[in-house]
């Protein structure tokens, strides 16, 4: 009787595990395979769901710096992603480190700002994008990364403080104490002491912040519409919105966009999601 | 506290409040002013001040109202499946059997792929001529002819939460494997040996270990949930007939499409404002638990 319900319980589990991974999988690997199918293979009827042979031209178009090409445009996205991104986080995160510091060790009237900060993480990006349109085009910052990178800063920043102070709350405060008897002043005792704690989750805070700008479409779409600063969600969404039918070419701007993020995921699993879980998985 | 760390204090925070004030507080006023104007998109300071007919007009625009109801449908099924799903994962990659820690790893990929990513993925699966749903299904013999699934009234919204629940059921999972991997397995080897069967035990043990890491979850998807924007336009606009159009999307179009500004401002307004009592509501309601 006990072996066959267990017996029952492993056939079970393993149908769960089969249909789980066929869900999670299936998806993302139709869009790899039609990367390599050619036109004619995705528009046929029954569909061809294993390609004649793998055809990579759509990679090497999208990867080809040629005048007004795709590939112009997409390469170009790439690098003004990058760029975008990076400069978000970075101006974020010398901002938020400081700020984090004085919120996490000199609680009061000052919190008031952390709360305001993760409260406009809940509010929707169309708040504050009609203003932001209508300055930006009477100074002539549209169409900048620079001047995106800041706009993605309403996004990664409330992230980041509120992230950063959780951090520093599990720093010991005894530390920075020993430091002070030894004379540190204020700038040594938050560069010598805390921050190489610190580091670590820093690197978590940047890698999470990095995905979310690189995800970014709402304020790319609005305040970017040539190669200086389109961003690659732009590019890839324009190009799955024409009337066109190469389904191949989009699939590969689709999985080129996934493989930073997904890289990452793949290799920091365990610390992104500890620094997801961030308050709540203490208490 | 000397004047000297007072001093030092602010001057730490105040690079902070810059950024904040420059691209979230100041853009949040202008927001609001102008939600009692006529501007237009691109008018050269000839908006003027209407008072509050914008607030009139809005709050009797039935296609608002729509949008209103479309993005708290939106919100409420994506995240009760993702919220379900998600948990019933963790449990399920947290028993042993071979192979799980593939599948552990290969639950980041639906978080890691991009919201934009996603939603050209699941409109080429969803196409209605060559799609890779309507071959299976007609090959499996399921359907008789293809199916228009994003064109359709009654299947686009059902077909964009399918997509989206794709992608983030995958993070509540994680977080909710992540405290799975934190409960003590003495704790659940005295309940079986004190006789408590397996439902007793999750509803016991498991359940309440989770609940702090599930309600973080919840708010991180609730939070993007309502604001939903992305998907929807990349995968229909907000068609067929309006029938997938978001409030944020309905704030979109009337201020970039339909160039009217002010008005865009004033439901933008609304929608912040309801947002904020339904936070505040169910905050209310945590704390109170706690």
């Amino acid at each position: 009787m006990r072996s066959r319900t267990n017996k029952t319980k492993t056939i079970l589990l393993y149908t769960a595990a089969i249909l789980l991974f066929v869900y999670i999988i299936a998806p993302f690997l139709w869009l790899i395979i039609m990367s390599v199918s050619s036109s004619e293979d995705l528009t046929t009827r029954p569909l061809r769901w294993i390609p004649k042979r793998i055809n990579l031209s759509s990679y090497a178009e999208l990867l080809t710096m040629g005048i007004n090409s795709r590939g112009e445009l997409f390469l170009h996205g790439l690098r003004n992603s990058l760029v975008t991104a990076l400069l978000a986080v970075a101006i974020s995160m010398v901002v938020t480190i400081p700020a984090s510091w004085v919120f996490s060790r000199h609680p009061g009237k000052k919190n008031l700002i952390l709360y305001a900060a993760i409260f406009t993480f809940m509010l929707p990006p169309v708040a504050y994008a009609l203003p932001l349109y209508r300055i930006l085009s009477q100074i002539g910052l549209l169409d900048k990364s620079f001047s995106l990178a800041l706009v993605y800063c309403t996004i990664v920043l409330p992230f980041c403080v509120w992230l950063i102070k959780e951090n520093i709350d599990a720093i010991p405060y005894e530390l920075e104490e020993a430091a002070i008897i030894d004379g540190a002043g204020l700038f040594t005792q938050i560069t010598k002491v805390v921050l190489p704690l610190l580091l670590p989750s820093l690197g978590t805070v940047a890698l999470l912040s990095l995905i979310m700008a690189w995800d970014e479409y709402f304020y790319a779409m609005l305040f970017t519409n040539s190669k200086q600063a389109i961003t690659l969600p732009v590019v890839i969404a324009n190009l799955a919105s024409g009337r066109q039918s190469n389904y191949n070419l989009i699939a590969a701007g689709g999985v080129l966009a996934s493989l930073p993020p997904v890289i990452i995921g793949f290799l920091f699993q365990r610390s992104l999601i500890k620094g997801l879980a961030m308050g709540g998985v203490k208490e | 506290m000397s004047k000297k760390t007072a001093r030092n204090q602010i001057l730490l925070t105040v690079p902070m409040i810059v950024i904040m004030g420059a691209v979230i507080g100041w853009p949040l006023i202008r927001t609001i002013l102008l939600s009692f104007t006529d501007a237009q998109l691109m008018d050269s300071g000839t908006s003027g001040f209407v008072g509050l007919a914008n607030f009139r007009n809005a709050i009797t625009n039935e296609g608002f109202l729509a949008s209103l109801k479309i993005s708290a449908i939106f919100a409420f099924v994506v995240v009760t499946s993702e919220m379900i799903l998600g948990t019933a994962v963790a449990l399920l990659v947290n028993e042993p059997f071979k192979g799980r820690n593939l599948l552990r790893a290969f639950l980041i990929l639906p978080w890691a792929v991009p919201t934009v990513v996603n939603a050209i993925m699941w409109r080429l699966i969803y196409n209605p001529e060559y799609g890779a749903l309507n071959s299976l299904l007609t090959q499996l013999g399921l359907i008789d002819s293809y199916i228009s699934w994003l064109s359709s009234a009654n299947m686009a919204l059902g077909a964009i939460i399918f997509a989206d629940v794709w992608k983030n059921f995958s993070l509540v999972a994680l977080i909710a494997l992540a405290s799975l991997q934190t409960l003590s397995s003495a704790q659940v080897d005295a309940a079986k040996i004190d006789g408590a069967n397996a439902l007793q035990r999750f509803g016991y043990i498991t359940l309440p270990h989770l609940i702090p890491s599930l309600q973080v979850a919840l708010v991180l998807r609730i939070i993007e949930a309502v604001k939903v924007f992305d998907i929807i336009y990349i995968m229909t606009k907000g068609g067929p007939a309006n029938r997938t159009r978001s409030g944020s999307i309905f704030v979109y179009q009337e201020a970039f499409t339909n160039s009217r500004m002010g008005s865009g401002a004033t439901y933008a307004v609304i929608m912040v404002a309801l947002i904020m009592i339904f936070i505040l509501f169910y905050m209310r309601i945590i704390t109170k638990k706690r």
